[in-house]
């Protein structure tokens, strides 16, 4: 019950589409029902040569039936599946809400490849849980009860061998079948993931498979998948045939045990010969729909293990916490660490620790360090994405865990080490960064960035893969000119960009932030003297900080030593 | 199947024939109850056949759509293999991704369902007819009037279905777009603020499809609905006819009578169910055209040929006047002259945008030259065979993909052949790497990329340059190998790529210059064009915009 309950709390939300559903399905089965019956009967009147308004009679309630029959028959259908599609799009919807707090976490434990599956195949195979698991057995039951009602006023003998029927088919079989039912349905689900994650694979690292010859090999591997994946659905399917089968047998076995019984008793002259025809027909018809009672087990089987899957990705998460305290926009942010651990999931040792650091507002910052050393997971702490495991990083004197993220985001412009550009235009990737920017200011923008050979309408592919490196970092950066912002976080930002340009875009971003914080993060060591502080590190540590004088100065300092072989790097 | 379906008939007719018997005996005849104890027998016999036959055809059914879908995912793989590397580019992944899982599951429909469904109603519908036909010839002149209408309606209700199922695949198509992408840019989306943005948009694209759904569906039911009423009406207009003839006539039995009243509903089901499954059948078409449509793309793959290439040593490499554009954009690459001797090191430079990397994928073969000659130790390069050359050469890209998976596969990836973790160590000892994956608590075991560890920049670089040296190629392509490295990785790095100078040609994009001044030649590169070439000396001599990159590289102020 536990895994089904996201399916059943949505479900709830759609009651009137459910109720509707009920009904027009009970409707549309007691009239087949009925309709069968009157044919029944009618042909065994017809036998008698009766008075010809009784015929008429009969065949105009037969046509009323047929008709009421096939309406309602359409009213359930309409029903039933707009209910459950908006179910669908509701749990769609609420799939992303739950995930998108996880962010960046999120796709270290999942591929984006096995969430897409998710979110789309998972969620559509739930479907059957409303269409073939849940509503289904109430039509059935209520149309069997009425109809067993109706027989006992026949014969009570027929309406106990139609109940035991209905007791078999409705119950006895299903319980069975979901017994035996392997546990197939969630390694299926779970094969469909492996397989949509390594297409996915597969298309971001195409570039990388063509160049190394692999792709070949990657698409063999995955037609393997796909074959294995196939091969359990398909065995999977024969499996519900069979049980259809059976059931299908089954109640056309009751439906002669029926009429061998009623022949038994009009025999025995306890039943009208005329109603012989007519009993038969009604549990022909009855046990009509059960069929869909084989394939439910499995149905129900599928939408728990599919919602499972879904729940999995959030379940063992902690809540995000309900941090509330907005910032007030206009004040400066003073950020400052007090002897921070940042520890990685499944990690040994802390990727940053014993960090202390203070960042004032209006300074300008530079973080230099090896690859590895940390600077990036100290950027991500200031922006809450980090995994702090202890110390304190507070903001304007507030714990940063207590303040509102985008209260904390509005105020920061922030350039990653590695951007995302969504698929569009230049000008929607741009306008990400502030809705509100006319085709003015972004060619501004473009311009600052020396990007004037793009126009706004110029596509953007997925990825950014249609521009060359320099252009992603410079049309990053770009967005950056169009928020106003009182910090601003450079992972690298220029690491691409040839030195007469990096220098140039370098000149650009410090006009607009004379009054601003910024916060680089750099590997060149070359104009650094201007900064108000290096944060120098080293091994997730904090080795030295200060000014540049002030490090030069420092005898067998680290940063000391790095410069003078950059110099002789650098010497031509 | 076609003898399935014509088995099926004859155990329906055979079960009502049993039936009417057994209720003509008791109802009419007055029999003793025991006497139709052998008609009940055979009846449950023919029960058994009835749904035996079903399950088979059903069975082929299955069988037939597996075989189909694994074909059409096999053609679409193949399709996505044999593009041009820039085609691969475009489009949405998780569109790709929703055609090749969920359209292609849609297609599942047209052999499951509509075939065996086709074969299994035709057969049926053939012969309880003429049994009817022989029974009361009338019964069969309504319902040769009136089946046809169910066809006929079937397709012109149906019509619609095709592209209204190939548009809700589409919708389908645009939602995992726009959620793959989102979810690749979750933590662009909060920094910008554009949570709700982004939410709405997976909310539109998610209504959409419901309601392109419901599009189809509501054509379904429609379709059942048309069809209902139609087989309502024959079968109506049946029961009155035997009733007449029963009663006003007295020419029916009430055997032949009831006979057909019990037959005629059967081949009505069998219609009515042939309407169903051509839904499905027409939204698998929908589906197949989708998938139909993509495969038409065109693409032009770099042409090879099959001479393969003579000496062991690394070729020769000669553009001569090649020039090359993107399909989209202004960019294009003038005609370009370059040689490239074995064992030279060789350095493209120039400013962001100039054209290197797009040089580089020229000089490897990934994009195809347009003017002008590409000659590999004298053989033009679509003469060559393709194997031969990419055994021989081995590339860096400008942002390396992490696969998912170990440490060990990712560098795998780079060499065909088995090795072994001894030389997975030292390649990896040479990207200055293998310090770090020795000191991770699975050493090469450890999973990165996607649903894995995550990685430094720096770390991810290396890792992808150990993957470029795996096979020990003769020609290196390297696009920026030391971005994102620091002064002292990446002087571990030169170090020991200064060690394979007389092993192998290297051709090094670079804008961190101290890095390529040692190098034989020198392209510096503008907008597009070569606009010198030379040693670090010659051209530091020659040409201002050399001069003025260097001089703001070591850190003074441009003048
Ligand atoms: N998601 C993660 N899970 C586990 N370890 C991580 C993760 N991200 C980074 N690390 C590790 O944490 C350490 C610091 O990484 P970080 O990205 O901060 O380095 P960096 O200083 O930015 O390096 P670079 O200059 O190469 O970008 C590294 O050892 C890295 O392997
Ligand atoms: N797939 C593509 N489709 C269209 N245009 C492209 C594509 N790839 C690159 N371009 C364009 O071609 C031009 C040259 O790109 P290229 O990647 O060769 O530059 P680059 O010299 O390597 O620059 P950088 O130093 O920034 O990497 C750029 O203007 C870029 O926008
Ligand atoms: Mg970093
Ligand atoms: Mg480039």
């Amino acid at each position: 019950m536990k895994d089904i309950s996201l399916v059943l709390k949505m479900m709830l939300k759609e009651k009137k589409d459910i109720l509707f559903s009920v009904f027009f399905g009970f409707l549309a089965g007691i009239t087949a029902v009925s309709l069968f019956a009157a044919s029944g009967y009618l042909i065994s009147q017809a036998a008698f040569a009766p008075p010809i308004y009784t015929l008429m009679i009969l065949v105009a309630s037969v046509k009323l039936l047929g008709i009421t029959s096939a309406i309602s028959r359409y009213g359930e259908r309409y029903f039933s599946h707009r209910g459950t599609f908006t179910i669908l799009k509701n749990i769609r919807l609420k799939v992303y809400d739950q995930i998108e707090p996880l962010a960046s976490r999120l796709l270290q434990k999942y591929r984006s490849g096995d969430i897409l599956a998710r979110i789309v195949g998972d969620v559509e195979s739930l479907q059957h849980f409303f269409l073939r698991v849940f509503y289904p057995p109430i039509v059935l039951a209520a149309v069997f009860i009425a109809t067993i009602f109706f027989t006992m006023y026949i014969s009570a003998g027929v309406a106990l061998t139609m109940s035991a029927g209905m007791i078999v088919v409705l119950i006895v079989f299903p319980a069975i079948f979901y017994m035996i039912q392997k546990k197939a349905a969630l390694s299926m689900r779970e094969k469909r993931g492996v397989l949509s994650s390594e297409f996915t694979d597969y298309l971001y690292g195409f570039r990388e498979l063509t160049i190394f010859q692999q792709a070949e090999r990657k698409e063999q591997q995955l037609f393997d998948e796909m074959n294995q994946y196939e091969e359990m659905k398909a065995s999977e399917n024969r499996q519900l045939a069979i049980r259809e089968a059976i059931v299908i047998f089954f109640s056309f076995f009751i439906a002669i045990i029926i009429l061998v019984q009623a022949g038994f008793y009009v025999a025995e002259g306890n039943l009208a010969g005329t109603l012989l025809a007519m009993l038969f027909m009604i549990a022909i018809t009855v046990f009509e729909d059960t069929p869909s009672m084989a394939v439910l087990p499995a149905h129900l089987e599928e939408s728990k293990s599919s919602s499972k899957r879904l729940i999995e990705v959030w379940e063992n998460e902690e809540p995000s916490k309900v941090a509330v305290q907005e910032l007030e926009p206009d004040l400066p942010l003073h950020f400052d660490f007090k002897d921070v651990f940042i520890q990685y999931p499944n990690e040994k040792k802390p990727a940053v620790q014993h960090a202390s650091l203070q960042i004032k507002p209006g300074k300008n910052i530079a973080i230099v360090g090896p690859s590895g050393s940390g600077k990036s997971t100290l950027m991500q702490a200031l922006l809450t994405f980090a995994p702090v495991k202890s110390g304190h990083i507070l903001v304007n004197g507030e714990d940063i865990n207590t303040i509102a993220p985008d209260s904390l985001w509005e105020q920061m412009n922030v350039s990653l080490q590695h951007n995302h550009f969504f698929y569009g235009s230049i000008y929607e990737n741009l306008r990400f960064a502030n809705r509100n920017a006319s085709a003015e200011i972004c060619r501004d923008a473009l311009e600052k960035v020396q990007l004037t050979h793009f126009s706004l309408e110029d596509q953007v592919l997925e990825k950014g893969t249609n521009l060359s490196g320099g252009e992603k970092q410079r049309l990053a950066l770009a967005r950056l000119f169009l928020r106003e912002a009182s910090i601003w976080l450079l992972d690298e930002p220029t690491s691409s960009l040839d030195s007469i340009t990096e220098q140039q875009i370098m000149n650009e971003i410090e006009k607009v932030t004379k009054y601003q914080t910024v916060v680089t993060i750099r590997h060149r060591l070359t104009g650094l003297e201007s900064m108000d502080r290096i944060i120098v590190m080293n091994q997730g540590e904090i080795v030295e900080q200060g000014t540049y004088t002030e490090l030069m100065g420092k005898e067998n300092g680290y940063f000391k030593a790095m410069k003078e072989l950059e110099s002789q790097q650098l010497a031509f | 199947m076609g003898a399935a379906s014509i088995c099926m008939a004859l155990a329906i007719v055979g079960q009502s024939y049993l039936v009417v018997t057994v209720i003509q005996k008791l109802f009419l005849n007055n029999a003793a109850f025991p006497s139709i104890l052998p008609a009940v027998f055979i009846l449950i016999g023919m029960l058994l056949l009835r749904t035996i036959f079903q399950y088979m055809i059903k069975g082929s059914g299955i069988k037939m759509a597996q075989i189909a879908k694994v074909s059409i995912r096999k053609k679409l793989l193949q399709h996505f293999n044999g593009q041009q590397m820039t085609d691969a580019d475009k489009g949405q992944s998780g569109q790709k991704t929703s055609l090749f899982m969920d359209t292609v599951d849609e297609i599942d429909g047209y052999f499951s369902q509509y075939l065996p469904q086709l074969i299994q109603s035709a057969g049926i519908v053939l012969i309880v007819w003429i049994v009817i036909f022989i029974q009361n010839w009338t019964s069969g002149l309504i319902i040769l009037i009136s089946a046809p209408f169910i066809p006929i309606f079937m397709m012109i209700i149906g019509v619609k279905t095709k592209d209204k199922s190939k548009e809700q695949l589409s919708q389908l198509a645009a939602f995992s777009g726009t959620f793959l992408d989102t979810l690749q840019g979750l933590p662009t989306v909060k920094l910008f603020g554009q949570s709700d943005g982004q939410r709405n948009k997976i909310n539109q694209d998610s209504t959409s499809f419901r309601d392109a759904t419901m599009g189809v569906l509501k054509v379904a039911f429609t379709n059942s609905l048309s069809l209902e009423f139609i087989s309502m009406l024959s079968i109506g207009l049946i029961a009155l006819e035997i009733a007449i003839r029963m009663i006003i006539f007295q020419n029916l039995s009430f055997f032949s009578g009831f006979f057909v009243l019990l037959l005629a509903p059967e081949l009505f089901s069998q219609l009515k169910q042939l309407g169903s499954a051509f839904h499905s059948g027409r939204a698998s078409m929908g589906a197949a055209s989708r998938v139909e449509d993509v495969l038409k793309e065109e693409t032009k793959p770099v042409s090879w040929g099959t001479v393969p290439l003579k000496s062991d040593k690394a070729p020769e490499i000669i553009l001569e006047q090649a020039s090359f554009h993107y399909e989209q954009g202004r960019f294009r690459l003038e005609p370009a002259s370059m040689t490239i001797s074995p064992y030279e090191q060789v350095a493209i430079i120039g400013k962001t945008g100039a054209g290197k990397s797009t040089l580089l994928g020229l000089l490897a073969g990934f994009l195809p030259a347009e003017d002008g000659k590409f000659l590999i130790d004298g053989i033009p390069q679509e003469k060559v065979q393709k194997a031969d050359w990419f055994q021989r050469i081995s590339y860096l890209t400008q942002q390396p993909y992490v696969f998912s998976g170990t440490v060990r596969e990712n560098i795998l990836l780079g060499s065909l052949e088995k090795q072994s973790d001894q030389e997975i160590r030292e390649v990896a000892d040479r990207a200055g790497i293998w310090d770090w994956i020795s000191d991770l608590p699975f050493g090469l075991d450890t999973i990165i990329g996607e649903g894995g560890r995550g990685l430094s920049g720096g770390e991810k670089q290396r890792i992808a340059i150990a993957r470029t040296l795996l096979k020990k190629p003769q020609i290196l392509f390297f696009d920026e190998p030391t971005t994102g490295l620091d002064i002292q990785t990446e002087h571990i790095l030169q170090r020991s790529l200064d060690s394979l100078k007389n092993q192998a040609t290297m051709v090094t994009v670079a804008h961190r210059l101290h890095t390529v001044r040692n190098a034989d030649k020198i392209f510096l590169l503008d907008q597009g064009k070569i606009a010198g070439e030379g040693t670090h000396n010659e051209l530091y001599k020659n040409n201002k915009m050399y001069q003025q990159m260097i001089n703001t590289q070591q850190g003074g102020r441009e003048a």
